[in-house]
């Protein structure tokens, strides 16, 4: 059969293996491995650093003071399911397709919430399949619902469920404790 | 290499992960072709029984001309996907209506990051009309073809006529 015969060559028929036949296998052996961890990474989790100050004073705090930026774990399993006010999610940003944003849900569909601005009207009902998003900094800060409006759930990458690094805040993200009222 | 793997379960196991996720990296990142159903983009495609290929490496609206026919995430849906003919790109000026109708008039510039879609099939199809300028995130593909049924087999068409210049 021609293709054990091609798998005897790679493997080598006689004799000690050479140390360049080792390697090279060793490398190839390694390489069947990356489809797993890209899928892995894209669909199950990922360890992501944060860039910008969008979640501060959340993450990133010393934002002024060092080059230091925090590490969490994503966690992409279904990202649109069982969402929660106040969980941290990560999405594709409407507006440049390219830059994942992190930032806050503040409302899920059929809320009807008080916007900051600059948003043109001054209350808005959260359409289906939509949620509304914001950063935790102040007003102006951030790049989110204020100024895109509600965004599709489909857009919704990933949510932030720990803190990986600084060692100080490790632990998981509780989302429960924040608090943003929908109408003043 | 047969030999390799019968008789070895955990051996197995592993290489069928490992294509298994190849597989699904290719379909999603390179090359799909998939069944497309519903009336919404006749005549280009039929209701039923049309298998279109598309090209994923135009995912996130990269390298989207107007004309373009893509493969979408439905915003408002939780797990659906559409087809639909891109007829705006950010900065654009479109008809938020139906031709013909009332509201045609009525026109919005399709902001940053999005583009406007509708279906070849105006009356019978869900689109920008309905749910507003969709996010190029969403995109997952553009349209390069149709496949089957064999003998109809063609490549994809952005639709658009030349006008005149005389």
């Amino acid at each position: 059969m021609a293709l054990n015969s091609i798998w005897a060559r790679i493997r080598g028929s006689s004799g000690p293996p050479s140390l360049t036949r080792t390697t090279m296998l060793n490398l190839i052996g390694f390489a069947t491995w990356i489809p797993v961890i890209a899928w892995f990474n894209l669909h199950v989790a990922e360890l992501t650093v944060i860039d910008g100050s969008s979640m501060y004073p959340f993450m990133n705090a010393d934002r002024d003071s060092s080059l230091r930026r925090d590490v969490v774990l994503n966690y992409k399993w279904s990202p649109q399911e069982d969402l929660q006010r106040g969980m941290i999610v990560t999405l594709r940003s409407p507006f440049h397709p390219e830059t994942i944003a992190v930032k806050r849900v503040v409302a899920l569909e059929g809320d009807v919430i008080k916007t900051k601005q600059p948003y043109p009207v001054s209350t808005v009902k959260i359409p289906q399949g939509h949620v509304w998003v914001e950063g935790d900094g102040p007003p102006g800060s951030s790049l989110d619902s204020n100024t895109y409006g509600p965004v599709s759930k489909r857009l919704l990458t990933g949510r932030v469920t720990h803190i990986v690094y600084p060692p100080k805040k490790f632990g998981p993200v509780r989302w429960w404790e924040h608090d943003r009222p929908l109408v003043e | 290499m047969i030999s390799h793997l019968i008789g070895h379960p955990l051996r197995f196991a592993i290489s069928t992960l490992k294509i298994t996720c190849l597989a699904h990296l290719t379909l999603s990142h390179l090359l799909q072709v998939s069944p497309a159903q519903g009336p919404s983009m006749l005549p280009t495609f039929a209701v039923d029984g049309d298998w279109i290929a598309a090209d994923m490496t135009a995912r996130l609206g990269r390298r989207i001309k107007v004309g373009d026919l893509v493969l979408y995430k439905i915003p408002i849906f939780a797990s659906q996907h559409g087809v639909k003919r891109v007829i705006g790109l950010p900065g654009d000026y479109v008809s938020l209506g139906t031709p013909g109708e009332r509201g045609e008039d009525q026109m919005i510039q399709v902001p940053e990051g999005h583009c406007w879609i509708v279906g070849d099939n105006l009356p019978a199809s869900r689109d920008s009309r309905q749910f507003g300028p969709l996010p190029l995130a969403l995109i997952q593909g553009k349209i390069i073809g149709k496949i089957l049924p064999w003998k109809d087999r063609q490549w994809a068409s952005d639709g658009l006529l030349k006008i005149d210049s005389k």
